[in-house]
């Protein structure tokens, strides 16, 4: 194909070697020639490097002028002559100053109409913008009875590319969120944090994820605890939720807390520090109260709810109170 | 781009120009009327293999600008048509100062004229070295002793090796066994001055693409017969080896990709007039024909499936191993004659030159 580029420049560049470039890409395409193959021939004819991406659906393919592969470049000049393929998110450039020249032009033009017909056959056709929650993908994503190509499919489409972990996250409201699980969780509201998995395996990450938003507190006075909970984390707590279904009764340690907290503004903050923090004299600070204030807060505060909270096992039973008052909140999907 | 690198490659330009893109020849009732043997094993329709993708697209292009067919009378109008595109300048063969080149008259066949050798030596080596004896393609008929040289350069830079490049008479000027005896003279006077050209006399590999391969195939077949230089290795690329023009390949890529079997048809008779698949052809002029291809030296062999030369070089493989020879032998899947010549850039062709540089860097020890 050196001859190739050579026979191309010698040509007249409005006539002859647009219809050779035609030619060759036509013949890509009634071949069935793979992407590798196309940006091959864009660097090739171009006579400089040639680079195809597509976040969307994980493409980057870029080719030296001598028809070597190779994917680290430098990163893309906004001036260099690109084109984007028609149809979804993928652009291919020469990575040349600007302008492309009529020979440039048209090779832009014919390989990103050839890359368009591969991308559609091999990756599925693109979606018409960027959704990273459109919610029709995302349900295919999470329900373990689609079946997995479909699933594969939809996590193509949701740029979510094979091999990397990912994770589903259930937001207040049960909006799901599915992204790879080394993106931050998204901030502001409740929000339940599955375990980093597999694409297929995003049913069950969704599942747990789901469990850990019960437990998800508001952040309020009325309802203290964090607000984003990872499911990795929950250990025993995983169960007590499995347990606690809709229309369960509270348990009396659950009507002792709400009780109690309907005695004083102060009160569900004041336990949850007491349950949570590593001393009396941390939970103080936390609380932003003198030590022995909150010793005459516990003493009205054991009284109502019936038990100590200031050894272990009364802490334990009120960490537990804390964990099924929100769990009875949030019951869960019937 | 086409000053600079494509001059070396006119042999396949001539190829090109060669091909008979007309489909006559896929009528079945042809290929009974040929009364080949090889041909009553052939389906009646013998579907072509495809061509690599890749490799399509670029005979599309260059296709473009090809007549369509070449009989005898038009060798001069070919030949005038090489002399249009330059041949590769003294600079591109120094590349860069890399080698230091020379062309040298050397003694011919006896009678014959002298015979111009094209020497390219790797500047400043002190050792002796391995070297490339270079005989260049051209079905015989066409170019000179710069065609073909790049590629051999390349090996040559990549494992420091001496290049040795014969200028031979050509056909139909000068049959059989004008071009090769020129090469053989060649050969043997390189061999006898290896000491002076720093040449380690141990590892002379004969190469050759197309026309050049079947001579370098002869070479080693004279070489071995003539007691003359101890070869360490023969690289025959798409070698055309078979005057008789036969095979199922033959048949089977008529009128298709480049040198079909009627540009083949042209060559050979320009080479051996109207012995030419007659019982007497010479194995020095057509290697297929030999008999006995015991005690050669180690052979690469490679050619594309798609590809007239296909059948007779992977049956000179064959009959390496069958001899109790040694034969590395790759057929590139959709590959046209020379094509990584005509498309260096494709996938399939950046494959077939590695396999050449590996082959060559176990055989010399480079």
């Amino acid at each position: 194909m050196r001859d190739l580029v050579g026979r191309l420049s010698a040509l007249d560049p409005d006539a002859g070697a647009a219809l050779q470039v035609i030619a060759y890409f036509d013949r890509l395409v009634e071949t069935r020639a793979g992407l590798e193959a196309i940006v091959r021939g864009a660097a090739v004819l171009a006579g400089c490097p040639a680079c195809l991406t597509d976040s969307e659906r994980g493409v980057h393919v870029r080719v030296l002028p001598d028809g070597g592969r190779a994917d680290a470049g430098p990163p893309p000049d906004p001036a260099w002559p690109r084109m984007a393929v028609p149809g979804g998110a993928a652009t291919l450039w020469l990575e040349r100053p600007p302008p492309p020249g009529p020979v440039g032009a048209m090779v832009l033009e014919r390989a990103a109409a050839a890359a368009r017909g591969v991308l559609d056959r091999t990756r599925g056709r693109a979606p018409a913008r960027r959704s990273e929650d459109d919610p029709a993908l995302v349900e295919v994503l999470l329900d373990a009875g689609a079946p997995p190509a479909a699933r594969s499919l939809a996590a193509r489409e949701l740029g979510l590319p094979g091999g990397v972990a990912v994770r589903a996250v259930a937001l207040e409201g049960g909006v799901a969120h599915v992204a790879p699980a080394r993106k931050p969780v998204p901030e502001g509201v409740r929000a339940g944090v599955g375990p980093a998995v597999d694409v297929l395996d995003l049913p069950r990450s969704w599942a747990l994820a789901r469990t850990a938003l019960r437990l998800a507190a508001e952040g309020t006075p009325q309802d203290p605890g964090p607000r984003v909970v990872h499911a990795d984390e929950l250990g025993g707590l995983a169960v007590l939720a499995a347990a606690v279904r809709p229309g369960a009764p509270p348990d009396p340690d659950v009507r002792a807390l709400e009780r109690a907290g309907s005695e004083a503004p102060w009160m569900l903050a004041t336990l949850y520090a007491v349950a949570y923090a590593p001393s009396l004299r941390a939970a103080a600070a936390r609380l932003t109260v003198h030590h022995s204030t909150l010793q005459d807060r516990l003493a009205h505060a054991e009284q109502l709810l019936g038990w100590t909270v200031r050894d272990p096992r009364g802490r334990l039973r009120l960490q537990l109170a804390f964990a099924l008052r929100r769990l009875h909140h949030d019951t869960g999907p019937a | 781009m086409w000053r600079v690198v494509s001059a070396g490659w006119r042999w396949i330009v001539a190829a090109a120009f060669l091909t008979m893109v007309s489909t006559d020849q896929l009528v079945a009732g042809n290929l009974h009327d040929t009364g080949a043997p090889l041909s009553s094993t052939l389906p009646t329709a013998a579907t072509p293999p495809p061509f690599d993708p890749e490799l399509a697209a670029a005979l599309a292009v260059l296709g473009e600008t090809l007549p369509s067919s070449l009989t005898p009378d038009m060798i001069p109008i070919l030949r005038a048509g090489m002399t249009n595109v330059p041949s590769v300048p003294d600079e591109a063969l120094s590349r860069g100062g890399a080698f230091q080149v020379e062309e040298r008259a050397v003694p011919g066949p006896d009678g014959a004229p002298d015979v111009s050798l094209l020497i390219c030596r790797p500047a400043g080596a002190v050792a002796p070295l391995a070297a490339v004896y270079h005989t260049h393609g051209g079905g015989m008929i066409t170019g000179d002793n710069r065609v073909g040289i790049e590629g051999v350069l390349d090996w040559a830079q990549e494992l420091q090796l001496v290049v040795v490049s014969v200028e031979y008479r050509l056909a139909p000027e000068h049959p059989h066994p004008a071009p090769v005896e020129d090469c053989y003279a060649g050969l043997v006077w390189t061999a006898a001055h290896a000491v002076e050209l720093g040449i380690d006399p141990e590892r002379i590999i004969v190469a050759g693409a197309s026309a050049g391969g079947g001579l370098a195939a002869a070479l080693a077949l004279m070489a071995r017969d003539r007691g003359g230089p101890a070869l360490a290795g023969q690289v025959l690329i798409c070698p055309m080896l078979d005057d008789r023009n036969d095979t199922p390949s033959s048949h089977q890529m008529a009128g298709l990709g480049v040198w079909d079997r009627t540009a083949n048809e042209t060559g050979w008779t320009a080479l051996l007039g109207d012995s030419r698949g007659g019982p007497d052809v010479s194995p020095y002029a057509a290697p297929a024909r030999a008999t006995d291809l015991s005690g050669l030296p180690p052979a690469f062999i490679d050619v594309g499936s798609a590809e007239t030369f296909r059948d007779e070089d992977v049956a000179y493989a064959g009959a390496i191993w069958r001899a109790g020879g040694s034969a590395e032998l790759h057929v590139w899947p959709g590959g046209f004659h020379g094509f990584d010549l005509m498309a260096p850039q494709a996938a399939v062709s950046q494959d077939a030159r590695a396999a050449r540089l590996r082959w060559l860097r176990r055989v010399l020890g480079g």
